[in-house]
């Protein structure tokens, strides 16, 4: 007898299946719906072509530059709001300050006749 | 890159796109080593069919996610071992193989005995799912055991220990088998 390693290859050789193995799957493959690509497989294959794959780096770096630009004008105006609030609180405290030294001077003055 | 490489890199190319002589032609190339896979581990040629025509059907579904003719052999026999494994834990094989059931497969002619053959065959049936995988790979398909332990996604020392111990056990049955038909002969 043959080492066991031998007897082994020869008794699992490779062997060929029934007759007419080929043509049951692909009648099985007639019934079933053609394989659809997968979202990532599509991603993939989208980005596989050189020249598409530049233009949407492109657009993409467009879109976060525009973002960025629309998110600072909006980030400047409200801040310009805000100083232009704390201004208006500012002028009226003044105001008001002022109303009230205005008012003591003003009776000041009409005590200082009689005195 | 070969001719041979190159053609084969076509027809998956073209098998991808929809192409259904390319695929049929994918399926001839690989029919044999799938569907001795399944038969030398279910030992049942209408098992292995069903087995193998799923391979196939899977293969087709997956088509666009193989690389290249390496990743499909490679896609092939993980896929079948999974198949066999899933089929005897969904069927297990609890009655004895009938005679039609029996009738093997062709397979080219060797130098071995073939009863010698045969009766390795069963015993290789016999041994637990995940040996009989390894020892289907190991000397059907001749890979080493790196590639079964990719295959079969296991550590590489665990296929080895596998490997050892299924031999132990076939050397002891067969052992066993020899002498008992030496009495009866005798």
């Amino acid at each position: 007898m043959r080492p066991l390693d031998d007897e082994l290859r020869s008794a699992l050789r490779r062997a060929e299946p029934p007759a007419g193995f080929v043509e049951r799957i692909m009648a099985r493959l007639a019934t079933q719906p053609a394989p659809r690509a997968r979202w990532a497989q599509v991603i993939q294959s989208f980005f596989r072509m050189p020249k598409l794959r530049w233009a949407a780096v492109g657009a993409v770096t467009c879109l976060l530059l525009v973002v960025g630009f629309v998110q600072y004008r909006q980030r400047q105006r409200a801040q310009g709001e805000m100083a232009k609030e704390q201004l208006k609180q500012a002028l009226h405290i003044a105001s008001s300050q002022l109303n009230l030294a205005r008012k003591r001077v003003q009776v000041l003055d009409r005590r200082s006749p009689e005195s | 890159m070969t001719a041979a490489t190159q053609r084969k890199e076509e027809a998956l190319a073209r098998a991808a796109q929809g192409d259904r002589s390319a695929f049929e032609a994918i399926v001839r190339e690989h029919q044999a080593m799938v569907f001795a896979m399944a038969y030398h581990f279910l030992h049942d040629g209408a098992r292995a069919e069903d087995v193998a025509q799923e391979v196939f059907l899977r293969l087709y579904q997956n088509l666009r996610s193989i690389k290249s003719p390496v990743h499909l052999m490679f896609w092939l026999r993980r896929v079948t071992s999974r198949c066999c494994i899933d089929a005897v834990r969904k069927d297990p094989p609890d009655r004895q193989v009938s005679w039609e059931e029996s009738l093997e497969p062709a397979q080219a002619a060797g130098t071995a005995d073939p009863l010698l053959s045969r009766r390795l065959r069963r015993l290789v049936a016999s041994l637990p799912e995940n040996s009989r995988m390894v020892v289907i790979l190991r000397y059907q398909e001749e890979l080493d055991l790196a590639e079964i332990a990719e295959i079969l996604a296991i550590p590489i020392n665990t296929v080895k220990s596998r490997l050892q111990r299924s031999l132990a056990i076939l050397r002891e049955k067969l052992a066993a088998l020899l002498e008992i038909n030496a009495h009866e002969t005798s």
